[in-house]
Protein backbone atom coordinates (compact mmCIF):
# COMPACT_ATOMS: atom_id res chain seq x y z
CA UNK A 1 0.00 0.00 0.00
CA UNK A 2 0.98 3.37 -0.65
CA UNK A 3 2.28 5.80 1.62
CA UNK A 4 -0.90 7.17 3.25
CA UNK A 5 -0.61 10.44 4.35
CA UNK A 6 -1.70 11.65 7.70
CA UNK A 7 -0.82 13.97 11.00
CA UNK A 8 2.28 13.38 12.44
CA UNK A 9 1.81 12.49 15.89
CA UNK A 10 2.92 15.14 17.89
CA UNK A 11 4.41 14.20 21.75
CA UNK A 12 1.19 15.08 23.83
CA UNK A 13 3.22 17.61 25.91
CA UNK A 14 3.49 20.12 22.93
CA UNK A 15 -0.35 19.88 22.24
CA UNK A 16 -2.08 22.56 24.90
CA UNK A 17 -5.00 22.55 26.32
CA UNK A 18 -6.78 25.06 23.53
CA UNK A 19 -5.30 22.31 20.88
CA UNK A 20 -7.07 19.55 22.25
CA UNK A 21 -10.17 21.55 23.13
CA UNK A 22 -10.28 22.19 19.39
CA UNK A 23 -9.50 18.49 17.97
CA UNK A 24 -12.00 17.43 20.13
CA UNK A 25 -14.92 19.57 19.08
CA UNK A 26 -13.89 18.16 15.44
CA UNK A 27 -14.48 15.19 16.62
CA UNK A 28 -17.81 15.41 18.45
CA UNK A 29 -18.79 16.96 15.21
CA UNK A 30 -18.16 13.83 13.21
CA UNK A 31 -19.76 11.63 16.17
CA UNK A 32 -16.87 10.71 18.21
CA UNK A 33 -17.09 12.07 21.81
CA UNK A 34 -14.58 10.47 23.51
CA UNK A 35 -12.23 13.73 23.14
CA UNK A 36 -14.82 15.85 24.20
CA UNK A 37 -15.20 14.05 27.62
CA UNK A 38 -11.77 14.03 28.04
CA UNK A 39 -11.44 17.95 27.66
CA UNK A 40 -14.05 18.00 29.93
CA UNK A 41 -12.66 16.59 32.58
CA UNK A 42 -9.38 18.92 32.01
CA UNK A 43 -10.89 22.17 31.37
CA UNK A 44 -13.56 22.23 34.21
CA UNK A 45 -11.02 23.43 36.90
CA UNK A 46 -10.06 26.69 34.59
CA UNK A 47 -13.76 27.62 33.88
CA UNK A 48 -14.49 26.71 37.67
CA UNK A 49 -11.95 29.38 38.47
CA UNK A 50 -12.62 31.53 35.72
CA UNK A 51 -16.08 32.01 37.09
CA UNK A 52 -15.68 32.43 40.50
CA UNK A 53 -13.05 34.62 40.10
CA UNK A 54 -15.83 37.09 38.75
CA UNK A 55 -17.13 36.42 42.82
CA UNK A 56 -20.00 34.12 41.89
CA UNK A 57 -20.80 31.78 45.25
CA UNK A 58 -19.64 28.12 44.65
CA UNK A 59 -22.94 26.78 44.59
CA UNK A 60 -23.94 29.30 41.29
CA UNK A 61 -20.73 28.50 40.31
CA UNK A 62 -21.37 25.12 39.78
CA UNK A 63 -24.82 25.70 37.94
CA UNK A 64 -22.38 28.30 35.35
CA UNK A 65 -20.08 25.94 34.63
CA UNK A 66 -22.80 23.11 34.32
CA UNK A 67 -24.15 25.69 31.52
CA UNK A 68 -21.20 26.74 29.58
CA UNK A 69 -20.54 23.07 28.82
CA UNK A 70 -24.48 22.40 27.84
CA UNK A 71 -24.15 25.57 25.74
CA UNK A 72 -21.04 24.16 23.76
CA UNK A 73 -22.91 21.24 23.18
CA UNK A 74 -25.93 23.71 21.73
CA UNK A 75 -23.78 25.57 19.49
CA UNK A 76 -21.15 23.15 18.22
CA UNK A 77 -22.14 23.69 14.71
CA UNK A 78 -22.43 26.99 15.04
CA UNK A 79 -18.34 27.61 16.16
CA UNK A 80 -16.94 28.61 13.39
CA UNK A 81 -13.64 28.80 14.31
CA UNK A 82 -13.20 25.43 16.05
CA UNK A 83 -9.28 26.59 17.52
CA UNK A 84 -10.96 29.27 19.34
CA UNK A 85 -13.06 27.02 20.79
CA UNK A 86 -11.13 27.66 24.76
CA UNK A 87 -11.56 31.31 24.17
CA UNK A 88 -15.51 30.56 23.42
CA UNK A 89 -15.64 28.44 26.78
CA UNK A 90 -13.51 31.32 28.57
CA UNK A 91 -15.86 34.16 27.17
CA UNK A 92 -19.54 32.06 27.64
CA UNK A 93 -18.45 31.00 31.57
CA UNK A 94 -17.56 34.77 32.46
CA UNK A 95 -20.93 36.15 30.66
CA UNK A 96 -22.49 33.18 33.04
CA UNK A 97 -20.74 34.10 35.60
CA UNK A 98 -21.86 37.83 35.14
CA UNK A 99 -25.32 36.96 34.80
CA UNK A 100 -24.78 35.06 38.46
CA UNK A 101 -23.91 37.94 39.65
CA UNK A 102 -26.52 40.46 38.61
CA UNK A 103 -28.84 37.85 39.82
CA UNK A 104 -27.57 37.70 43.11
CA UNK A 105 -27.56 41.59 43.48
CA UNK A 106 -31.14 41.60 42.35
CA UNK A 107 -32.54 39.12 45.09
CA UNK A 108 -30.18 40.63 47.45
CA UNK A 109 -31.40 43.84 46.72
CA UNK A 110 -35.10 42.67 47.10
CA UNK A 111 -34.46 40.81 50.70
CA UNK A 112 -32.90 43.95 51.76
CA UNK A 113 -36.38 46.09 50.33
CA UNK A 114 -38.37 43.42 52.20
CA UNK A 115 -36.51 43.09 55.89
CA UNK A 116 -34.38 46.35 56.17
CA UNK A 117 -31.33 45.79 58.49
CA UNK A 118 -29.97 42.78 59.54
CA UNK A 119 -30.17 39.34 58.84
CA UNK A 120 -33.10 38.27 61.44
CA UNK A 121 -31.56 34.78 62.07
CA UNK A 122 -27.59 35.40 62.25
CA UNK A 123 -28.23 39.16 63.39
CA UNK A 124 -25.10 39.82 60.61
CA UNK A 125 -25.26 42.34 58.58
CA UNK A 126 -25.66 41.67 54.81
CA UNK A 127 -22.78 42.13 53.19
CA UNK A 128 -20.94 40.65 49.83
CA UNK A 129 -18.69 37.59 50.48
CA UNK A 130 -15.42 38.07 48.42
CA UNK A 131 -14.75 35.11 46.40
CA UNK A 132 -11.23 34.26 46.99
CA UNK A 133 -10.82 32.03 50.34
CA UNK A 134 -9.04 33.73 53.18
CA UNK A 135 -5.39 32.92 52.95
CA UNK A 136 -5.88 31.13 56.20
CA UNK A 137 -8.79 29.01 54.43
CA UNK A 138 -5.94 27.51 52.24
CA UNK A 139 -5.28 24.15 53.63
CA UNK A 140 -1.70 25.19 53.46
CA UNK A 141 0.64 22.20 53.93
CA UNK A 142 4.06 24.44 54.22
CA UNK A 143 5.18 28.02 54.11
CA UNK A 144 5.97 28.39 51.11
CA UNK A 145 2.04 27.71 49.77
CA UNK A 146 0.93 30.19 52.59
CA UNK A 147 3.50 32.93 51.63
CA UNK A 148 2.71 32.72 47.63
CA UNK A 149 -1.28 32.73 48.53
CA UNK A 150 -0.81 35.96 51.09
CA UNK A 151 1.32 37.60 48.45
CA UNK A 152 -0.84 36.49 45.70
CA UNK A 153 -3.86 38.48 47.27
CA UNK A 154 -1.77 41.75 47.40
CA UNK A 155 -1.74 41.90 43.33
CA UNK A 156 -5.18 43.68 41.74
CA UNK A 157 -7.83 41.63 40.91
CA UNK A 158 -7.53 41.97 37.15
CA UNK A 159 -3.90 40.15 37.33
CA UNK A 160 -5.17 37.71 40.24
CA UNK A 161 -7.83 36.66 37.64
CA UNK A 162 -5.19 36.41 34.55
CA UNK A 163 -2.60 34.39 36.27
CA UNK A 164 -5.13 31.86 38.62
CA UNK A 165 -5.94 31.15 34.86
CA UNK A 166 -2.61 31.02 32.75
CA UNK A 167 -1.32 28.65 35.94
CA UNK A 168 -4.00 25.50 35.08
CA UNK A 169 -3.35 26.57 31.40
CA UNK A 170 -0.45 25.30 28.94
CA UNK A 171 1.64 28.27 27.71
CA UNK A 172 0.97 28.34 24.16
CA UNK A 173 -2.85 29.08 25.44
CA UNK A 174 -1.88 31.88 27.27
CA UNK A 175 -2.68 34.05 24.43
CA UNK A 176 -6.30 33.17 24.18
CA UNK A 177 -6.44 33.36 27.78
CA UNK A 178 -5.43 36.82 27.85
CA UNK A 179 -8.25 37.52 24.60
CA UNK A 180 -10.98 36.05 26.33
CA UNK A 181 -10.35 38.00 29.55
CA UNK A 182 -9.71 41.60 28.31
CA UNK A 183 -6.03 41.88 28.82
CA UNK A 184 -3.67 43.11 26.11
CA UNK A 185 -2.16 40.69 23.62
CA UNK A 186 1.42 40.32 25.76
CA UNK A 187 0.20 40.55 29.06
CA UNK A 188 2.16 37.37 29.66
CA UNK A 189 3.73 34.60 27.37
CA UNK A 190 6.97 34.96 25.27
CA UNK A 191 7.50 37.12 27.97
CA UNK A 192 6.96 37.51 31.92
CA UNK A 193 4.00 40.71 31.54
CA UNK A 194 3.16 42.68 34.32
CA UNK A 195 1.41 40.96 36.25
CA UNK A 196 3.81 38.14 36.64
CA UNK A 197 6.81 40.80 37.35
CA UNK A 198 4.38 42.35 40.24
CA UNK A 199 4.00 38.96 41.59
CA UNK A 200 7.55 37.70 41.43
CA UNK A 201 9.23 41.12 42.99
CA UNK A 202 6.25 40.82 45.66
CA UNK A 203 7.44 37.45 46.49
CA UNK A 204 11.13 38.55 46.56
CA UNK A 205 10.19 41.48 49.01
CA UNK A 206 8.59 38.91 51.36
CA UNK A 207 11.90 36.78 51.19
CA UNK A 208 10.36 33.68 49.47
CA UNK A 209 11.70 33.94 46.32
CA UNK A 210 14.67 32.42 46.80
CA UNK A 211 12.85 29.15 47.14
CA UNK A 212 11.43 29.24 44.13
CA UNK A 213 14.55 29.77 42.38
CA UNK A 214 16.61 27.18 43.93
CA UNK A 215 14.10 25.06 44.13
CA UNK B 1 16.01 46.16 49.18
CA UNK B 2 15.29 43.69 45.66
CA UNK B 3 15.38 44.76 42.36
CA UNK B 4 12.15 44.71 40.30
CA UNK B 5 11.57 41.93 37.90
CA UNK B 6 11.07 42.91 34.43
CA UNK B 7 7.53 42.32 32.56
CA UNK B 8 9.73 42.23 29.28
CA UNK B 9 12.30 39.37 30.11
CA UNK B 10 11.27 35.93 28.79
CA UNK B 11 9.58 33.77 30.87
CA UNK B 12 12.07 31.92 33.30
CA UNK B 13 11.89 28.70 34.95
CA UNK B 14 11.43 30.01 38.56
CA UNK B 15 8.55 32.79 36.78
CA UNK B 16 6.89 28.50 35.39
CA UNK B 17 7.55 27.12 38.67
CA UNK B 18 5.79 30.07 40.40
CA UNK B 19 3.03 29.48 38.07
CA UNK B 20 2.73 25.65 38.59
CA UNK B 21 2.86 26.22 42.34
CA UNK B 22 -0.50 29.13 42.19
CA UNK B 23 -2.08 26.48 40.27
CA UNK B 24 -1.79 23.53 42.51
CA UNK B 25 -2.36 26.34 45.81
CA UNK B 26 -5.37 27.93 43.45
CA UNK B 27 -6.77 24.32 43.39
CA UNK B 28 -6.36 23.77 47.42
CA UNK B 29 -7.80 27.12 48.58
CA UNK B 30 -11.13 27.03 46.29
CA UNK B 31 -11.51 23.43 45.15
CA UNK B 32 -13.70 22.17 42.17
CA UNK B 33 -16.68 19.84 43.32
CA UNK B 34 -16.04 16.70 43.34
CA UNK B 35 -18.49 15.27 41.18
CA UNK B 36 -18.77 18.48 38.68
CA UNK B 37 -17.43 17.02 35.67
CA UNK B 38 -19.66 14.37 35.91
CA UNK B 39 -22.18 16.00 36.49
CA UNK B 40 -21.45 18.43 33.17
CA UNK B 41 -20.60 15.30 31.41
CA UNK B 42 -24.42 13.53 32.25
CA UNK B 43 -25.86 17.62 31.14
CA UNK B 44 -23.97 17.56 28.01
CA UNK B 45 -25.11 14.13 27.25
CA UNK B 46 -28.94 15.28 27.98
CA UNK B 47 -28.41 18.24 25.62
CA UNK B 48 -27.16 16.28 22.71
CA UNK B 49 -30.61 14.39 23.16
CA UNK B 50 -31.74 17.76 21.89
CA UNK B 51 -35.74 17.25 23.72
CA UNK B 52 -38.07 19.88 24.71
CA UNK B 53 -37.00 20.23 28.64
CA UNK B 54 -40.31 20.05 30.78
CA UNK B 55 -40.87 22.62 33.54
CA UNK B 56 -40.65 21.31 37.12
CA UNK B 57 -44.15 21.84 38.97
CA UNK B 58 -43.34 23.24 42.77
CA UNK B 59 -44.84 20.71 45.16
CA UNK B 60 -46.20 22.36 48.15
CA UNK B 61 -44.42 20.26 50.64
CA UNK B 62 -41.24 20.90 48.87
CA UNK B 63 -41.24 24.88 48.95
CA UNK B 64 -37.65 26.42 50.17
CA UNK B 65 -36.22 22.67 49.96
CA UNK B 66 -33.85 21.61 47.47
CA UNK B 67 -35.30 17.67 46.02
CA UNK B 68 -31.48 16.64 46.21
CA UNK B 69 -30.93 18.13 49.61
CA UNK B 70 -33.96 16.19 51.31
CA UNK B 71 -33.55 13.07 52.22
CA UNK B 72 -34.65 10.20 50.31
CA UNK B 73 -36.71 8.43 53.36
CA UNK B 74 -40.50 8.55 51.63
CA UNK B 75 -42.42 8.58 48.60
CA UNK B 76 -42.61 11.71 46.86
CA UNK B 77 -44.35 13.01 43.51
CA UNK B 78 -43.19 15.34 41.76
CA UNK B 79 -45.10 16.70 38.39
CA UNK B 80 -43.19 17.95 34.89
CA UNK B 81 -44.93 20.11 32.14
CA UNK B 82 -44.69 20.84 28.98
CA UNK B 83 -46.29 22.67 26.06
CA UNK B 84 -47.51 19.49 24.84
CA UNK B 85 -47.20 17.06 27.87
CA UNK B 86 -47.55 16.26 31.37
CA UNK B 87 -45.37 13.69 33.52
CA UNK B 88 -45.99 12.94 36.99
CA UNK B 89 -44.26 10.65 39.15
CA UNK B 90 -43.88 8.98 42.36
CA UNK B 91 -39.99 7.85 43.39
CA UNK B 92 -40.47 5.56 46.16
CA UNK B 93 -37.44 4.23 48.16
CA UNK B 94 -37.61 0.39 48.17
CA UNK B 95 -35.47 -3.06 49.40
CA UNK B 96 -33.40 -2.87 45.87
CA UNK B 97 -33.27 0.26 45.04
CA UNK B 98 -35.76 3.38 44.16
CA UNK B 99 -38.75 2.26 42.39
CA UNK B 100 -40.45 4.86 39.98
CA UNK B 101 -44.14 5.32 39.11
CA UNK B 102 -45.21 7.06 35.68
CA UNK B 103 -47.75 8.34 34.33
CA UNK B 104 -48.07 10.40 31.12
CA UNK B 105 -50.69 12.64 29.58
CA UNK B 106 -52.06 12.75 27.15
CA UNK B 107 -52.85 9.03 27.70
CA UNK B 108 -51.17 6.38 24.81
CA UNK B 109 -48.33 4.33 24.68
CA UNK B 110 -45.06 6.42 24.53
CA UNK B 111 -41.63 4.91 24.39
CA UNK B 112 -40.49 5.89 27.69
CA UNK B 113 -36.30 6.15 28.64
CA UNK B 114 -34.75 7.15 32.09
CA UNK B 115 -30.93 8.45 31.48
CA UNK B 116 -28.38 8.13 34.13
CA UNK B 117 -24.83 9.16 33.88
CA UNK B 118 -21.99 7.26 32.09
CA UNK B 119 -24.34 6.87 29.13
CA UNK B 120 -26.75 3.95 30.83
CA UNK B 121 -30.14 4.29 29.61
CA UNK B 122 -33.16 2.08 30.66
CA UNK B 123 -36.47 1.74 28.46
CA UNK B 124 -40.04 0.68 28.63
CA UNK B 125 -42.99 1.91 27.06
CA UNK B 126 -46.14 2.94 28.62
CA UNK B 127 -49.59 0.99 28.45
CA UNK B 128 -52.48 2.22 27.11
CA UNK B 129 -53.56 4.69 30.17
CA UNK B 130 -49.96 6.23 29.61
CA UNK B 131 -48.65 4.25 32.93
CA UNK B 132 -45.14 3.61 33.23
CA UNK B 133 -42.58 2.13 36.44
CA UNK B 134 -38.90 1.38 36.37
CA UNK B 135 -38.08 -0.86 39.66
CA UNK B 136 -35.10 -1.75 41.57
CA UNK B 137 -33.28 1.93 40.19
CA UNK B 138 -30.15 2.68 41.87
CA UNK B 139 -30.22 6.00 43.85
CA UNK B 140 -28.69 9.14 42.05
CA UNK B 141 -29.02 12.00 39.41
CA UNK B 142 -31.78 10.87 36.58
CA UNK B 143 -33.63 12.23 33.31
CA UNK B 144 -36.93 10.95 32.09
CA UNK B 145 -36.92 11.35 28.52
CA UNK B 146 -40.68 10.60 26.68
CA UNK B 147 -40.67 9.74 22.85
CA UNK B 148 -44.50 10.07 21.75
CA UNK B 149 -44.98 8.61 18.20
CA UNK B 150 -47.10 11.71 17.31
CA UNK B 151 -44.72 14.71 19.05
CA UNK B 152 -41.52 15.71 19.73
CA UNK B 153 -40.07 14.44 22.44
CA UNK B 154 -39.35 15.56 25.97
CA UNK B 155 -37.16 15.22 28.73
CA UNK B 156 -37.49 15.91 32.78
CA UNK B 157 -34.55 18.00 34.42
CA UNK B 158 -32.30 16.13 36.64
CA UNK B 159 -33.59 14.82 39.35
CA UNK B 160 -31.98 13.04 42.45
CA UNK B 161 -33.53 9.66 42.51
Amino acid sequence: MAESRHETVRDPGEVSLGDRAAHAVLEYREGRPAALEEVVREMTPLLWHTVRAQGVDPQAADDVVQDTWVALVRHMDTIAEPHAVLKWLLVTARRGAWEAVRRRRRDEQHRTELHDGPDPETGAHREVPSSDPAPDAVVATNDRDRTLWTVFQDLPARCRELLRLVSLADRPDYKYISEAIGMPVGSIGATRGRCLAKLRTLLDESGADDTWRHA
Amino acid sequence: MSTPYSPDEPLDATDEAVLADLGRVALLADPVPADLVERSLFAMTLAALETEVMTLERMPEAAGVRAAETAPTQARTITFTSTSRTVMITVAPGVDGVRIDGWIAPTGEVDIELHRPHGEVLTTRTDEDGRFAFDAVAPGPASLVARPDDGPAVSTPVIEL
